[in-house]
C-alpha cells in the first residue's frame, strides 16, 4: 500500500513537472518571435541611416542576406516599420518584406509588401479606408499612398497584379488575424495608390 | 465590407454573452461541489481527455469559417475584388476515364467525363481539361443513364447560341469547345440534384516515334499558367485571371486549381496492337498491368485508380531488327485518297559530327510554377548539360522569371572555372514570381556570332504560359543561325508549347517528368545535340497528282526521328512516294509504293488536323488574314467533324428536364494541383503569419493542464480522499 502510493506521488510529479517544462518551452517560442521581430526591426532602423548616408544595400546584421529598400510610416508616425527586400520566411521573420518582382514604392505599377500578421502588421487590421502612409526611399525621397481599398483573398485562387498603370501599393498579410493555423490560404490586402 | 465584417463580429459578440448568461446561474456552491466529486471519482481521466482537448483545439474565429468558401465565378483577381457568399461549395464532381486504341501509327482514345451533381440545386458543370497537342477532337457523346445523344460539328457562335437556348429551356446539353491547341472546354447545362452525366469525347492522334521508342502521352490537368499584360474590363469566362492585352481569353483557360480532392480519378485503359513483336511496354509515371495476347497488349492501372495530377505516358519498343524503317496507311473519303507516311531514315547517315565549336545557351525558367519537384528535376538536368561541355564550346545561363538575367554577360569558354561558377549558380536556383518569357527568348537569340561557333539554345520550362502564339512569333522572327531545342519539365508541361516553340527553333522537344529520368533523356538530347541532321528533305508524289501535304517544308530531322507527313491526293493514285534529303555523311534517297499501304479509318481526320494546325501557323506568320483562315480552317473542320478554334461540338437533348421554377448554378470545374507543385509559389502569395500565437496558446494549455493535475492528485492523498467522499 505504502509503496503504491510513494509510486503515484512520484508518477504524479512527473507528468506536472514535465508537462510545466513543456509548457513554459512553448510559450518560450511564442515569445521568441515577436522578440525577434523587435530586435531586428531596431538593428534595421541602424542600417536605415546607414542607408540615408549613401551605403548602398548596408546589411542590418554582419550575415543578413537581405537589406533595408524603405521605410513605411503609418498611424500617424505610431508605425514605424523597416522594409526588407524579398518574401522569404528568413526575411519576413525580421520585417516586411518588398517582393523582388513587384515595382518599388512610387514606381509605376503594384509594389507588393508582405509581412506576418501578428507581428510587424498586425497593425494593419486598424487600417481604415482613406487613412495615409509615408515610404520614405533610402535616396531621400518620401512618397504619400493612401488606402484605397481593404480586401480579403483566397490565396488558392486569387493572384496579385504587378502591373497597373499608375503607382499602387499593397500590403498584404495573413488573415484571418489572431487565427492559430499559420499555413491557411486567406490574405488580408491593403491597397493603396500614390498621393505625392 | 469594413462595416459588414464588424457587425458579424458582434453578433458572434452577443451570441457568446447570452449563452454565458444563461449558464451562470447553477455555478452555486452545490453544483460546484457535485463538479468536484465527479472529477475526483475514476472517470477523472477520462474528463481529463475531454479538457486537454478543448485546451489545444484553437477557437475558430466565426468569421474565418464564413469567408472559406468563396464561389470562382466571383473571385475577380484582377481588381482583387471578392464578394462573400456563404456555405458556397462546388457541387459537380468530376472524374475521367480514358480509353486508348493503338492500331500501328495511329491512336483512337476516348476520354468519358464523368459529372455528377452533389448539391440541392440543378447545375452547369464547366470544366476545363488538356488533350495532347495534336489531338483530332471528332466525337461527342451525351450519356443520360442508358441513351445517348451524339453530338454535331458546328461554327463556334451556332454552336455557343444552341447550347445557351437549351440550357436556358431546361434541356440537357453540353458543348465542346476549343481553347487552345491542347486546351478544351466541357460544359454540361441542366445536371439535376444527385444525378451523373457522363460526356464521353473521342480523339485521334498520331504516335510519336523517337529512337525506335513509340509513345503516346496523356494530359490530365494544367499547369497554372502566367497571365501576361494589362488586364482589359470584359470578361469571357471566369477562370481567376481577368483577361489581358496580351491574354484577351485569360479568363477562359485559368480554370480554378485544388490540392486535394476525394474526386478527380483517372481510370486509365488502352489495347496495343503494334503490329510487330515488342521488346518491352511500359508506362513511365503509373503502374500498369499488361495482358499479352500475341502482338495485341491490353493495359490497366494496377491500382484500379490514379489522381488526375500528372501525365500518363505509355512507351513501347519493338525487339531489335523488327522495328519498322516505314509506314503507310490509307483511307478514302469522298473520291479522295488520304495518306499517313512514317520514314526512317538509316542509322549509318546519323556519326558524329566533325567537331564543330558550339555556343550553348541554358535559359531556365524559375518562376512560380516550377517550384518544388520542377526545379530539382531542372536542375539536375543544367547540371547535366554542363558536364556536356567540351573544351572549345561557348556557353551562358539565362534564368528568367519576372525579370531575366544572364549569368554572363556574354558567352563564355567552356572552361573548369567557368563550369564551376555556374554550377554554383544552378545550385542556388529559386522558383518564384511570374513568367515573363519573352525577355528571356530575346536575350537568348540575341548577340548572335556568326560564322564560328554552332548556337543552340537549350529552353528548360513548364511552359505554363497564356500567351503561346506570341512567342512561337517571337522565335521565328529572332531564331537567325541559331537552334532552339525545348525541355518540358514537371508532371504537366504544356507539350503544345514545348512542341511548337522547338518547331519554330527549328530544334526538337524532350520532356522530363520524373527526377529518375532526368539522366535518360538529357542523354537523347545530347546525341541529337551533337549528331548531324538531315536537313533540306523533299517528299514527292507521283507525277500529275493534285497533292496537299503537311508539314509544307518538312523540318530538319535529328538523330532517331523519322519523316512523318500526311496529304491529300485528289482521287485513287497509284505509284511512288520518295524522300530525298542532305546529311553531313551524304545524301539519302528512298521510294515507296502507295500500293504496299495498309488502309486505316482516321487517317483522313489527321490529315484535317495537320491541315488547320497548317493554317493556324500561316496566320501567325501573317501569311493570311484572320478572316480567310476562319473561313478555310471552319470548312475543313465541318467537313471532317472536327473541334477547332473556331468549331465546336454540341450535344442537345430534345425534352426539358429542369423544372421552369428551379434556378441553374454555374460551376467551374476545378483542376487538380500538379503533382509536386506548391500553389502558393505559383500564385505569388507570401506566407504571412507566424506560428507565435499557437505556440503560447500551447504553452498555456501544458500549463493549465498540469495546474488541474497538480490539484487533482492533491486530492488522491488517502488524508483527503475521505473528505470528500460523502
Amino acid at each position: 500500500m505504502q509503496r503504491r502510493t510513494r509510486f503515484k506521488r512520484f508518477a504524479s510529479k512527473l507528468i506536472v513537472s514535465s508537462l510545466l517544462c513543456l509548457g513554459f518551452w512553448q510559450f518560450g517560442q511564442g515569445a521568441y518571435i515577436p522578440a525577434k521581430a523587435w530586435v531586428a526591426q531596431e538593428l534595421m532602423h541602424r542600417a536605415w541611416q546607414k542607408a540615408e548616408g549613401g551605403n548602398q544595400k548596408p546589411a542590418p546584421w554582419p550575415w543578413a542576406d537581405t537589406w533595408p529598400v524603405a521605410r513605411l510610416s503609418a498611424k500617424g508616425g505610431e508605425i514605424e516599420l523597416i522594409i526588407l527586400e524579398g518574401g522569404s520566411g528568413r526575411t519576413l521573420a525580421f520585417g516586411p518584406g518588398h517582393l523582388s518582382i513587384s515595382a518599388l514604392p512610387g514606381q509605376n505599377g503594384n509594389s507588393i509588401i508582405a509581412g506576418h500578421r501578428d507581428t510587424h502588421f498586425q497593425f494593419l487590421q486598424y487600417m481604415k479606408v482613406g487613412e495615409k502612409i509615408t515610404v520614405d526611399l533610402p535616396d531621400g525621397r518620401r512618397h504619400l499612398f493612401q488606402v484605397t481599398d481593404i480586401d480579403v483573398v483566397d490565396s488558392r485562387r486569387g493572384s496579385l497584379i504587378l502591373d497597373t498603370d499608375a503607382p499602387t501599393m499593397s500590403l498584404v498579410t495573413c488573415y484571418p488575424f489572431g487565427a492559430m493555423d499559420a499555413g491557411g490560404p486567406m490574405r488580408y490586402v491593403v491597397s493603396a495608390e500614390l498621393l505625392i | 465590407m469594413q462595416s459588414r465584417q464588424r457587425k458579424q463580429h458582434k453578433d458572434h459578440m452577443t451570441e457568446q454573452s447570452t449563452r454565458a448568461k444563461t449558464w451562470h446561474p447553477q455555478t452555486d456552491r452545490e453544483s460546484f461541489r457535485k463538479l468536484r466529486q465527479i472529477l475526483c471519482r475514476q472517470a477523472t481521466w477520462r474528463w481529463m481527455l475531454v479538457v486537454m482537448m478543448f485546451a489545444v483545439v484553437p477557437p475558430v474565429p466565426a468569421q474565418q469559417i464564413e469567408r472559406e468558401g468563396v464561389a470562382p465565378g466571383d473571385m475577380q483577381s484582377g481588381s482583387l475584388l471578392l464578394k462573400m457568399k456563404s456555405g458556397y461549395a462546388v457541387a459537380t464532381r468530376m472524374n475521367t476515364a480514358i480509353d486508348a486504341r493503338v492500331n500501328g501509327l495511329v491512336a483512337r482514345v476516348s476520354v468519358r467525363q464523368e459529372f455528377r451533381n452533389d448539391g440541392k440545386e440543378w447545375v452547369e458543370g464547366i470544366y476545363v481539361f488538356p488533350l495532347p497537342d495534336g489531338a483530332a477532337v471528332d466525337h461527342l457523346r451525351m450519356y443520360i443513364g442508358e441513351r445517348f445523344i451524339e453530338g454535331e460539328i458546328r461554327e463556334k457562335e451556332q454552336a455557343k447560341k444552341e447550347y445557351e437556348a437549351a440550357k436556358a429551356t431546361g434541356k440537357k446539353a453540353s458543348l465542346v469547345e476549343q481553347q487552345r491547341a491542347n486546351l478544351f472546354t466541357t460544359s454540361v447545362a441542366n445536371i439535376a440534384p444527385d444525378e451523373t452525366v457522363v460526356i464521353e469525347i473521342e480523339y485521334l492522334e498520331t504516335i510519336r516515334l523517337d529512337e525506335e521508342t513509340f509513345s503516346l502521352r496523356f494530359p490530365t490537368t494544367i499547369t497554372p499558367r502566367y497571365i501576361p499584360g494589362r488586364s482589359t474590363l470584359d470578361r469571357k469566362g471566369s477562370g481567376w485571371s481577368a483577361d489581358t492585352n496580351r491574354v484577351p481569353d485569360a479568363s477562359l483557360i485559368t480554370p480554378p486549381i485544388v490540392v486535394n480532392s476525394t474526386d478527380h480519378k483517372l481510370t486509365f485503359t488502352a489495347d496495343i496492337n503494334a503490329g510487330v513483336p515488342l521488346e518491352f511496354i511500359a508506362s513511365r509515371y503509373h503502374v500498369i498491368d499488361v495482358v499479352n495476347d500475341n502482338e495485341r497488349y491490353q493495359i490497366g492501372l494496377a491500382d484500379g485508380l490514379s489522381p488526375l495530377d500528372h501525365d500518363l505516358e505509355l512507351t513501347w519498343k519493338p525487339v531489335p531488327d523488327r522495328s519498322p524503317r516505314a509506314m503507310m496507311f490509307t483511307e478514302s473519303v469522298a473520291g479522295n485518297s488520304h495518306v499517313l507516311l512514317m520514314m526512317l531514315p538509316p542509322d549509318d547517315l546519323s556519326a558524329p559530327l566533325p567537331s564543330v565549336p558550339r555556343e550553348l545557351i541554358f535559359v531556365v525558367d524559375t518562376s512560380g510554377s516550377m517550384h518544388g519537384t520542377s526545379m530539382e528535376q531542372a536542375k539536375r538536368a543544367l547540371g547535366l548539360a554542363l558536364s556536356g561541355l567540351k573544351p572549345g564550346d561557348r556557353f551562358n545561363v539565362i534564368q528568367f522569371n519576372s525579370t531575366t538575367s544572364a549569368l554572363f554577360p556574354v558567352s563564355v569558354e567552356a572552361s573548369t572555372n567557368n563550369v564551376d561558377i555556374a554550377r554554383h549558380y544552378v545550385i542556388g536556383l529559386a522558383a518564384n514570381g511570374g513568367t515573363e518569357m519573352r525577355s528571356a527568348i530575346q536575350q537568348a537569340l540575341a548577340g548572335q556570332q556568326s560564322g564560328a561557333h554552332l548556337r543552340q539554345v537549350i529552353f528548360i520550362t513548364d511552359g505554363s504560359v497564356g500567351n503561346e502564339d506570341e512567342l512561337f512569333g517571337l522565335i521565328e522572327q529572332r531564331l537567325g543561325n541559331t537552334r532552339l531545342f525545348t525541355v518540358g519539365i514537371g508532371s504537366a508541361p504544356n507539350s503544345w508549347f514545348m512542341r511548337k516553340a522547338a518547331e519554330a527553333g527549328r530544334g526538337t522537344f524532350t520532356l522530363i517528368s520524373a527526377l529518375h529520368e532526368v539522366g535518360e533523356k538529357m542523354e537523347r538530347l545530347f546525341r541529337k545535340l551533337e549528331q548531324p541532321q538531315l536537313t533540306d528533305i523533299v517528299v514527292e508524289w507521283p507525277g500529275g497528282a493534285i497533292v496537299q501535304a503537311y508539314p509544307e517544308i518538312t523540318p530538319d530531322l535529328y538523330t532517331g526521328e523519322p519523316v512523318i507527313v500526311r496529304a491529300r491526293l485528289d482521287g485513287e493514285v497509284v505509284g511512288s512516294v520518295s524522300v530525298r534529303g542532305n546529311s553531313a555523311l551524304g545524301t539519302w534517297d528512298a521510294e515507296l509504293p502507295i500500293g504496299i499501304s495498309e488502309p486505316r479509318s482516321g487517317v483522313a481526320a489527321l490529315w484535317a488536323r495537320a491541315r488547320i494546325e497548317d493554317l493556324m501557323d500561316r496566320q501567325r506568320r501573317g501569311a493570311s488574314s484572320v478572316d480567310e483562315t476562319r473561313k478555310a480552317v471552319t470548312k475543313t473542320a465541318l467537313s471532317h467533324h472536327l473541334v477547332s478554334k473556331y468549331t465546336s461540338l454540341v450535344a442537345i437533348d430534345k425534352t426539358p428536364v429542369r423544372p421552369a421554377n428551379a434556378s441553374l448554378n454555374s460551376e467551374l470545374v476545378p483542376n487538380l494541383l500538379p503533382y509536386g507543385q506548391s500553389q502558393s509559389a505559383i500564385f505569388g502569395f507570401p506566407a504571412t503569419a507566424t506560428n507565435a500565437a499557437l505556440y503560447r496558446s500551447t504553452g498555456l494549455a501544458l500549463v493549465s493542464i498540469a495546474l488541474i493535475l497538480m490539484f487533482v492528485f492533491r486530492r488522491w492523498r488517502p488524508e483527503n480522499a475521505t473528505a470528500y467522499q460523502v
